[in-house]
């Protein structure tokens, strides 16, 4: 690598680095591509929905333990006649905090994966069914939160006889 | 060579420079109160009117000559609950100095929760409830707890964003309270001295 461009790469980061305050950071949460997701009339399938929380936030889990505190929620609607039957999130992990060294917070952070069972009706035609809907979390980091965001998640679903 | 890398670095500079000053100047042209944006230490805190949970109708400039200590908050915010009941021993411990602590709620929630969660902590000072309007005129407030100090003259001379140990808060404070007041200079106005005179007269029968 040439010496002028190794120049622009440091004067870009200082840039960068220098126009970001903590208030600045937007805590993300992204979820990986669903592959094809098969079902059969009058089954269930479970299919496992997997996020990615940015570099270190972490989000509250479903259960967290205060009222005060919102928890992560994944809504699906799916196409008539396919349901959701259940969804199973994962267990959080139990952190403390510097900003609250006595106090155990129930948060997911790094990867996690949310298990939803889908259940086709016997009698539903064959075809591709979209699911959609979205998950609501709300971010923290070390010494700040963010207000509460969702994130759509879609996906499709392939019913066979 | 090394022209180049400072042909480079002056590029990148300008480029910088350029896109900060359309961004000010966008926001400029909508109109409305001046908003923070970058540094705020030394700019005048925009003035804001809010309704507080008692129903008051409470205007920042209201508390001009007294130290204000503007917090933003909101119910959901861990490290929040962690420095309320900070504030509320240091309003006892400075407000006899002129320290006005001023919350900011800036939940989507009923103020009734709000005032709750405010009581539980033992909150001793306004709670006022936020809108998009004043995050946005404060640099678009979205971490919290995020915190401005505000002197007398109505000047931000510090801010915090995220949770800070409680001697930080306190050196903020103290740097808040240690401005001196300077009245705002009033225009003479003919209107008001004509009538002057008047006023003392019926005074005076």
């Amino acid at each position: 690598m040439t010496r002028p461009a190794l120049y622009l790469i440091a004067t870009l980061l200082t840039c960068t680095i220098w126009a970001q305050s903590p208030g600045d950071r937007v805590p993300s949460v992204t979820m990986a591509p669903v592959g094809n997701v098969q079902l059969r009339a009058g089954g269930t399938a479970e299919l496992i929905l997997d996020f990615r929380i940015g570099t270190d936030f972490h989000i509250n889990s479903n259960k967290p333990k205060a009222d005060y505190l919102i928890p992560t929620v994944l809504k699906l609607t799916p196409s008539e006649p396919v349901t959701i039957a259940e969804v199973k999130y994962p267990a959080g992990e139990d952190m403390s905090f510097a900003f609250s060294p006595n106090e155990k917070l129930s948060v997911y952070s790094g990867d996690f994966s949310i298990n939803a069972v889908l259940k086709a009706p016997a009698g539903t035609a064959a075809g591709t069914y979209a699911i959609k809907g979205e998950l609501r979390f709300q971010a923290c980091d070390r010494s700040a939160c963010y207000p509460p965001r969702s994130i759509p998640v879609q996906f499709q679903v392939d019913v066979k006889k | 060579m090394k022209r180049n890398a400072v042909v480079f670095v002056m590029l990148v500079v300008v480029i910088t420079g350029m896109l900060a000053v359309g961004k000010y100047l966008d926001r400029s042209r909508k109109g409305g109160p001046v908003k923070l944006i970058g540094d705020v230490h030394n700019v005048p805190a925009p003035d804001f009117e809010l309704p507080s949970l008692d129903g008051r109708k409470v205007k920042l400039s209201d508390f001009r000559g007294r130290a204000v200590l503007l917090n933003f908050w909101a119910t959901w915010c861990s490290p929040c609950k962690i420095e309320m009941p900070w504030f509320v021993d240091l309003q006892k411990q400075y407000g006899k100095d002129g320290l006005v602590v001023l919350g900011v709620a800036m939940d989507d929630t009923d103020a009734s929760k709000i005032a709750e969660f405010a009581h539980d902590l033992g909150v001793n000072y306004p709670v006022l409830l936020g809108t998009d309007q004043v995050s946005d005129d404060y640099g678009d407030v979205r971490a919290l707890p995020t915190t401005f100090y505000i002197d007398r003259n109505g000047t931000i001379v510090a801010k915090a964003v995220g949770l800070l140990g409680r001697q930080e808060i306190e050196d903020d404070i103290k740097k808040a309270l240690n401005a001196s007041y300077k009245p705002p200079v009033t225009q003479p106005n003919r209107t008001a001295t004509a009538v002057q005179p008047k006023r003392s007269k019926e005074a005076t029968q």
